[in-house]
């Protein structure tokens, strides 16, 4: 597949369950839009997320600000998507401070569940059809939804199909089918799920799948299996291992090490072979999560590799940009 | 030396595991839990969201909202003889809801109005920080009529590992906020005349959202805070004994945490922020720490590509360079991260348990992550 046509769709919409990289993912799918030539707007929906600090500690409000080259970034938070809302379809320029308190908006989100979630489709939509405030604003050629955490994501996405009772008699009904159409036209916008090569996040990936087909109607575009690691010792190499390795004081690496100059004692070369045992071990574990993702899910599964990090920065998320490019065009 | 977690579980009767999302404290309260059993206690853990197999490997295939024992055979074939019990449970918010309406109602009729109530029916399934209120209520009732020796409480994976600490007041007050009764007022029996000394603001905004939500929703809400009336008092009652119970010396917090940059700022953040409430923090969990493996080696470029065009063994040697290589630069990385944690809580305060070779997905797994917890 071509990368042009896996950026097609205007609208990414990004989701995993907490902890496993949404936002590194999301960035990652930015850049490679940005790379594009594209002007590319980040969504984060209602979190003092990662994402402003891989770019460079901005903080990011409901207005896209420019945080790279090419990229903007946003927080949709529902308490200002609602202020919005009001403002657009009712004219309520200013909102008294009394209806934008917290427990408002808690009290009209526990009356009509979903509602919250829809207010947060909806400003993707106006996002789409490059409004602000009813006004035209920039447009964006991308967008990319750093969405709510899995569980919570379905309920997300599926809320202008199942509309509560409360609000299917109401004006929001009209407005649920545009982001029905929206979500539903490949074309226009497609989920990607996150999932890290573990048992639980892979159960709720198949889970969240599943459910997007059956209850949201929408086919989720790829599976991103994130912080892989990748295979050190090929079968040649486990051969030449086991044969060095038969002997206690493992002499012949440590000749060969010499050669180039290198001295290794004993304990390096115990860590040198501890950490590639680790490995494989670690790899062991993620290959049979990776068998039940693959065999679990229709869409495409796309590795990408964990990094040797303990926290991911800028240069980071590029090295992701380049294998997301990389992988997608071998779809 | 007396092991940290294993010092909690003799002198506290309750342990409160928080910290962000995927650092494995539902892991970690599974294996504090049995470790207890183990030694002698009757134990309940009560978990939130459990991976799938983990609950199976608890015997949680049925969640019924209520502790349910785990099988000693469980504890038999993996050659362990615990002296004491473990219980295991799930929480069920909408259960556990229900039961304090019930409590505090100051009739029967009255508690079964509330929860036949739409609103209410709502309330357990969206509004945010329900599922920690109800939490910390399961975790006070457990302790008060449970008959535990020590109960061992998994946290909502919250955006914010904090959000628990406030849900109960958080809840009071959105009961009794006098916005919505002001908002309501209009649909509250017996005070329609009321209406007239809104502003004409609220009535405008009443009827943007009467036309959203309908009229039928705000007699509902208007219902149920009418119920509620005289409940307030028992709530606040109730919210106080909880934040009480949290805050004395028979409670112990441990936070887990990974020692990965994000979740390093959430764990430090959160240990000074219960110092601040006056909770009791008793330990640090760094969880899924990569090994440390002998020292640096010095190696230059150069070498390694000289080694990759060499013999079979000069490759190998070359992969198993860059490897160690990759590796250390991850522990150092980590170690960077934890040294700042360190400057806030100091290390004779935390138990490590490095990624291990197997996963905690069934009972031996569980089994492994404790030897790791309660090690030294």
């Amino acid at each position: 597949m071509l990368v042009e046509e896996f950026l097609a769709p205007k609208i990414l919409i990004v989701s995993g369950k907490g902890g496993v990289g949404k936002t590194t993912v999301s960035a990652a799918l930015a850049l490679v839009a940005a790379r594009r030539g594209r002007k590319v707007c980040i969504a984060e929906v209602d979190r003092k997320g990662t994402l402003p600090r891989l770019f460079g500690g901005r903080e990011l409000g409901y207005e896209p600000g420019q945080i790279a080259p090419g990229v903007w970034g946003m927080n949709i938070v529902p308490e200002q998507a609602l202020g919005e809302y009001l403002e657009v379809q009712y004219h309520m320029k200013r909102v008294s401070k009394v209806f934008s308190s917290t427990h408002f908006v808690d009290y009209i989100t526990t009356a009509a569940p979903g509602l919250k979630d829809i207010l947060v489709l909806g400003k993707i939509w106006y996002l789409e059809q490059g409004k602000q405030g009813g006004r035209a604003s920039q447009d964006f050629d991308t967008i990319v939804v750093d969405a709510p955490a899995a569980g919570h994501m379905l309920t997300f996405l599926s809320a202008p199909m199942g509309l509560s009772d409360a609000l299917r008699l109401g004006p929001v009904r009209r407005q649920s089918d545009w982001l029905v159409e929206m979500l539903r036209d490949p074309k226009r916008s497609r989920v990607h799920l996150v999932t890290l090569a573990e048992e639980m996040p892979v159960s709720e990936t198949l889970e969240t799948a599943e459910a997007l087909r059956t209850k949201v109607g929408l086919d989720p575009g790829a599976v991103f299996a994130n912080a892989v690691y990748q295979e050190l010792l090929k079968k040649e190499d486990e051969e030449t291992l086991e044969r060095v390795m038969a002997d206690e004081n493992p002499r012949e690496l440590r000749t060969r090490a010499a050669e180039v100059s290198l001295r290794l004692d004993k304990e390096d070369l115990g860590a040198l072979v501890g950490y590639a045992r680790f490995l494989e071990a670690r790899r062991e574990i993620q290959a049979k999560h990776l068998r039940a993702l693959r065999t679990g899910v229709e869409d495409p599964v796309i590795e990408l590799p964990f990094l040797f990090s303990a926290g991911l920065a800028l240069p980071d998320i590029e090295t992701l940009a380049d294998v997301m490019e990389e992988k997608v065009d071998s779809l | 030396m007396t092991n940290v977690i294993r010092d909690i579980i003799h002198k506290k009767e309750i342990v409160v595991c928080a910290g962000s999302g995927g650092v494995g404290k539902t892991t970690t309260a599974a294996a504090i839990a049995l470790q207890a059993a183990i030694e002698g206690k009757k134990v309940a853990v009560l978990t939130i969201d459990p991976a799938k197999r983990l609950a199976s490997s608890l015997g949680l295939k049925e969640l019924s909202g209520e502790p349910s024992k785990v099988s000693p055979r469980k504890f038999t074939v993996a050659g362990l003889d615990p002296k004491g019990e473990l219980y295991a449970m799930m929480l069920d918010t909408k259960s556990t809801f229900d039961k304090v309406v019930t409590r505090y109602a100051p009739t029967p009729e009255q508690a079964e109005r509330i929860i036949a109530n739409r609103f209410y029916r709502n309330i357990s399934s969206t509004l945010s920080g329900t599922q920690e209120y109800m939490a910390m209520e399961k975790l006070y009732e457990l302790h008060t009529d449970g008959g535990y020796d020590l109960i061992v409480i998994d946290t909502p994976p919250t955006r914010n590992a904090l959000d628990f600490l406030d849900a109960p007041k958080r809840m009071t007050d959105f009961f009794e906020s006098r916005v919505l009764r002001w908002f309501l007022l209009p649909y509250m029996k017996g005070a329609g005349g009321f209406m007239k000394v809104a502003n004409v603001a609220a009535t405008t905004f009443l009827r943007v959202v009467k036309k959203i939500v309908g009229a039928e929703v705000l007699e509902d809400t208007a219902e149920f805070f009418g119920n509620l009336e005289g409940m307030y008092e028992g709530f606040k009652q109730r919210a106080r004994d909880v934040a009480a119970l949290l805050k004395s010396d028979l409670t112990s917090f441990v936070v887990v945490t990974s020692p990965a940059l994000d979740s390093v700022a959430e764990a430090t953040f959160f240990a000074a922020r219960l110092n601040e409430s006056g909770l009791p923090f008793g330990a640090l969990v760094v969880n899924r720490v990569h090994p440390h493996f002998g020292d640096d080696i010095a190696v230059k470029a150069r070498q390694i590509t000289r080694l990759e065009k060499g013999t079979a063994e000069d490759r190998l040697l070359a992969k198993l360079l860059d490897n160690h290589e990759a590796f250390m630069r991850v522990v150092r990385l980590e170690e960077r991260n934890l040294e700042a944690l360190a400057r806030k809580v100091p290390r004779h305060r935390w138990a490590r348990v490095p990624y291990l070779e197997q996963e905690a997905v069934d009972f031996s797994g569980l089994v492994a992550i404790s030897d790791q917890l309660f090690a030294g």
